[in-house]
């Protein structure tokens, strides 16, 4: 596999595995004669699932081109192959469950990301309506409507007004404003199906449970998970 | 001075913008006037964004590469931390490729990283 750029080992207890990477990152010297396209097609894993926290590669192998930025092809955006992922919304902070929603509908969780593709899955949350704001948000965070061209029309409605008129609205709207605008940013919202209670009509997609997930920040890595996570240990 | 005619000179400077505009909306393909503006503007814009194009590549790099590792548990940022000193020089553009087509060779190159945390 042609590489740009060579790995120094540093230490000594691991240069077998030092070896084993450097031996699939050999550089090709410059005029050898030798081509500096790999040999064989490459395989690539089409999507990477996370059930249960483990990482999971699936979908069809291909030959990828090492010099070419890669784009996502059919299988990655293929909506029949879409992951759908349900999340429990009980207790959860508002917030926090909304940017992981987000993440996962973009599809940011999987290293096939386009920002003009939508890679990304399903995503359904249940009991939206026992979603959790913290501080006094519950009865202080206005929602404003107001319809253009008709001055005076704006209407006012706090958090818990809304929670009871419209539940799924609140979550809907949290994850709505860190998708991105524009078509595909709709495309992906269509992605989102809400619900007020914990029932839910997916259950023939068989959604993988991502609700462990929320607040998962590897901001600072608990690097024993990581080792545990990459084999390691 | 001789007679001189200006024959097709100027034809053929048209017609190769022209040809450069072939695609383009109603009368920037059409007539050569507002083919000729729309040309301007698409030859600048080639300029400038070869020049982003670099840019945006190294920002999906980092995007994947990011995806890829925080399936793992590791940040992008700890992640380019731990490589720099691990003394491994694989660059964005690798690591994100080899994210996506060798799955276990990334694994690998994470376990030379963290170990050597």
């Amino acid at each position: 596999m042609a590489m740009a750029h060579r790995v120094v080992a540093r230490s000594k207890a691991s240069t077998h595995r030092h070896a084993a990477v450097a031996k699939s990152c050999v550089v090709r010297p410059k005029g050898t004669g030798v081509t500096t396209r790999p040999a064989r097609g490459l395989d690539f894993a089409c999507r990477a699932t996370v059930a249960g926290g483990e990482v999971k590669w699936v979908g069809n192998r291909r030959k990828l081109d090492l010099n070419r930025k890669y784009y996502p092809k059919k299988e990655d955006v293929d909506t029949q192959k879409k992951v759908w992922y349900i999340v429990d919304a009980e207790g959860k902070t508002l917030g926090r469950l909304a940017t992981m929603v987000s993440m996962y509908l973009r599809g940011k969780h999987l290293p096939t990301f386009s920002p003009s593709m939508d890679t990304g899955g399903y995503v359904v949350v249940i009991n939206a309506d026992k979603v959790a704001v913290s501080g006094k948000k519950e009865t202080d965070k206005m929602y404003y409507y107001h319809r253009v061209h008709r001055p005076g029309t704006m209407k006012t409605e706090t958090l818990s007004e809304l929670r009871q008129r419209v539940p799924e609205r609140i979550v809907e709207r949290a994850v709505k404003g860190m998708l991105p605008k524009g078509r595909l940013g709709n495309t992906l919202f269509t992605h989102l199906k809400v619900y007020a209670g914990p029932e839910h009509p997916h259950e023939a997609q068989k959604p993988v449970d991502i609700t462990s997930l929320i607040d998962k920040k590897p901001k600072e890595a608990d690097l024993a998970a990581v080792r545990a996570a990459v084999g390691l240990e | 001075m001789a007679r001189v005619k200006r024959g097709s000179v100027a034809r053929k400077r048209r017609r190769q913008v022209l040809k450069n505009t072939k695609g383009a909306r109603s009368a920037n393909s059409k007539l050569f006037r507002s083919a000729q503006q729309h040309n301007m503007k698409a030859l600048r814009y080639a300029y400038v964004d070869r020049r982003n194009k670099k840019r945006e590549a190294r920002r999906q790099w980092i995007i994947r590469c990011n995806s890829a590792t925080r399936l793992y548990g590791i940040g992008y940022s700890q992640f380019i931390h731990q490589l720099a000193k691990s003394q491994v020089r694989l660059n964005r553009k690798v690591l994100a490729q080899l994210a996506l087509s060798n799955p276990e060779d990334f694994k690998n190159i994470l376990q030379v990283v963290i170990e050597n945390e």
